[in-house]
């Protein structure tokens, strides 16, 4: 009797704690896990502009994984076939490198109801569809202009900016932008930017530093350190902030730029969240979310924006028309000779 | 202390154990990074590593600034040291006190601080304008100049200390006693001071060495990617070439060059007692 006792308490005891697990399994499948591989910045109003309505709908948890790129792609790497991350928001030439090693996969843009909103541009900026651009930026001199005027990047080497002008260093990823455009205003043909190279290295004592920081230059300019500089767009609402007599330069070689892409991770067990918040992130909604906080410019042309707003961002499609960017087979082709390049003649 | 030895062993065990784990095994897997390359082990990473003309450079500024600064702060270090040495007891701690301030300060605040000093609009070049040595403003930031006023200030500290304490130690009476036979300043100094300080010497001048070319932030804020020290040339090759062969070779250097100077300083200081 009390064996048979023991035996049915035992059994009952087990089955609750069977329901118990099945429970929490269940609720655990509910509630999937989505890692988004990014890039540190703005991370707050990222959360509040596109992750946490995103959860809200998929009832699901989105675990950034920020650093970067380099960090990143090491990651990527060494997780391979196993990936932690299921979406990884890369620069265009990044993916393409992430698309050669296998890494991530191509997109099936028909599942994505937001894809034709998309700038031509940005709609397969690196082929067989590997990446969906979803921001873009133009690059540009930014001056004092009440001590000097800037109409061509060959003003970079003005006598009037000698001792006052602080450029990106190889370790940035505005360096080869800068290289790219000081080689089209040499005249410059070939894709190692040698001319350039040996013409920044001309002037190197006469910059006042190689930033690493995009931060750095408000107190550069603040300190009356530097009268121009080379920058993304996505700092000129810092700039901004300083109140100074600072001006976003049109060149007459024209402006640069770059294209972020979002990717899907090769292997990822949630495809389909991954593909719904590649969409949401497409979203005009979103788009405007996360224009109006200044964070990204939008790749979605049907984003509208007021004129305050769209001054600080890289918009339009005018103004995208216009970016010379380097295309993402080049980047990688030359990267590794740009750095020594630089090494050789502007490090030392 | 034990009568049996085993005991100990038995007490340092935990502590070796740490040490071993956390510390030893560690430095060993780094350096046989160094060693070791796709076709097996060897020093292919060193000799490319010391025939790139980039880093060639950026060792010698590394070697030229850590021995720089470490000379200054024993120069003035000991002019310190010495002054402090002979003043009353209470002036003596209220100026150990005002040396051992700034360690209590971070170093970051520290190097930011001397970014305004140093800027063109900054007290610096304001005071060489004020009294006329200069028109223009001088660019004083990014250099090396800045790295070794910032160096210096922030390990001189360390050398004060130490020669403090071994200028303590010093017998009182054999200064006056050498001044009675005739010796002049110079003498004093260099055969008597020097020898009997010597160990505070050591421990301060490889203290601010070691401190000097292992720094991070003042070369990273100061100098910026112009005037790279190793340390800011490791930071670069990892976090943004993911290279972390060189990375360990880089390392491995620092380490070999502290223990070097640290032993130089040892004859060096040494050989002038002898002479």
């Amino acid at each position: 009797m009390s064996n048979k006792l023991t035996a049915s308490l035992l059994t009952a005891a087990m089955s609750a704690g069977l329901m118990i697990s099945l429970n929490s399994s269940a609720a655990l499948a509910q509630q999937a896990t989505l890692v988004v591989s990014n890039f540190a910045i703005a991370q707050d109003l990222m959360r509040k502009d596109l992750y946490a309505p995103f959860e809200a709908k998929c009832n699901c948890k989105i675990v950034v994984d920020a650093g970067n790129a380099a960090d990143r792609l090491a990651k990527l790497e060494a997780r391979k076939g196993n990936p932690e991350a299921d979406i990884a928001v890369l620069a265009d030439f990044t993916a393409l490198e992430a698309a050669r090693k296998d890494l991530i996969e191509p997109i099936d843009t028909s599942k994505l109801s937001n894809f034709n909103k998309l700038y031509d541009f940005a709609k397969d900026p690196i082929g067989k569809n590997y990446g969906v651009g979803y921001t873009f930026y133009a690059t540009s001199i930014i001056y004092r202009k009440d001590k000097i005027d800037v109409t061509s990047w060959a003003d970079l080497w003005s006598p009037k900016l000698k001792n006052r002008l602080a450029l990106p260093n190889i370790t940035t990823t505005q360096a080869p932008l800068l290289l790219f455009m000081v080689e089209q205003a040499l005249n410059g043909k070939t894709p190692d930017f040698a001319a350039s190279i040996d013409k920044i290295g001309s002037i190197k004592g006469d910059v006042v530093t190689f930033y690493e920081r995009a931060a750095q230059l408000t107190q550069l300019f603040q300190q009356d350190e530097i009268y121009a500089t080379v920058t993304g767009r996505y700092n000129w609402p810092l700039i901004t902030k300083l109140n100074m007599p600072i001006a976003w330069a049109t060149p007459k070689e024209g402006l640069t730029g770059g294209l972020n892409v979002l990717t899907v991770v090769k292997g990822s067990k949630n495809k389909e969240l991954a593909y719904a918040l590649i969409n949401e992130w497409l979203s005009t909604d979103a788009q405007t979310r996360i224009a109006n906080d200044l964070v990204d410019s939008p790749a979605n042309r049907e984003v509208k924006l007021a004129p305050e707003i769209a001054d600080q961002l890289s918009y339009g499609e005018d103004v995208a028309k216009s970016l010379k960017v380097i295309p993402p087979e080049q980047v990688l082709a030359n990267r590794d000779a740009w750095i020594a390049g630089w090494n050789a003649k502007i490090a030392r | 202390m034990f009568a049996d030895r085993r005991i100990g062993l038995m007490l340092m065990m935990p502590a070796m154990f740490f040490v071993g784990i956390a510390f030893l095994l560690p430095v060993l897997i780094l350096l046989a990074e160094g060693l070791r390359t796709s076709e097996g082990w060897s020093l292919a990473r060193y000799t490319s590593f010391f025939s790139d003309s980039l880093s060639q450079e950026v060792m010698l500024r590394t070697l030229r600034l850590g021995f720089g600064v470490t000379l200054a702060s024993a120069i003035i270090g000991y002019g310190v040291a010495l002054t402090i040495a002979n003043a009353s007891p209470l002036t003596r701690s209220r100026m150990t006190a005002l040396f051992i301030l700034p360690l209590m300060i971070s170093p970051v605040a520290r190097t930011y601080a001397w970014i305004v000093l140093l800027g063109r609009t900054g007290l610096i070049n304001k005071v060489l304008i004020g009294i006329g040595l200069t028109e223009e403003p001088l660019r004083l930031l990014f250099s090396e100049t800045a790295v070794f006023i910032g160096l210096l200030q922030l390990f001189l500290p360390l050398m004060v200390l130490s020669l403090t304490s071994a200028l303590e130690n010093l017998p009182s009476d054999i200064i006056p006693a050498a001044r009675i036979l005739g010796a002049n300043w110079l003498t004093i100094f260099f055969r008597l001071i020097l020898p009997l300080t010597r160990e505070g010497l050591i421990i301060g001048g490889t203290l601010v060495f070691t401190g000097a070319v292992t720094a991070y932030i003042t070369p990273a804020v100061l100098g910026g990617s112009k005037v790279l020290m190793l340390e800011t040339l490791l930071y670069q090759r990892i976090s943004v070439a993911n290279d972390v062969a060189t990375a360990s070779v880089i390392a491995a250097i620092l380490i070999g060059m502290s223990i070097v100077t640290h032993s130089l300083i040892r004859r060096l200081t040494s050989g002038k007692r002898s002479s």
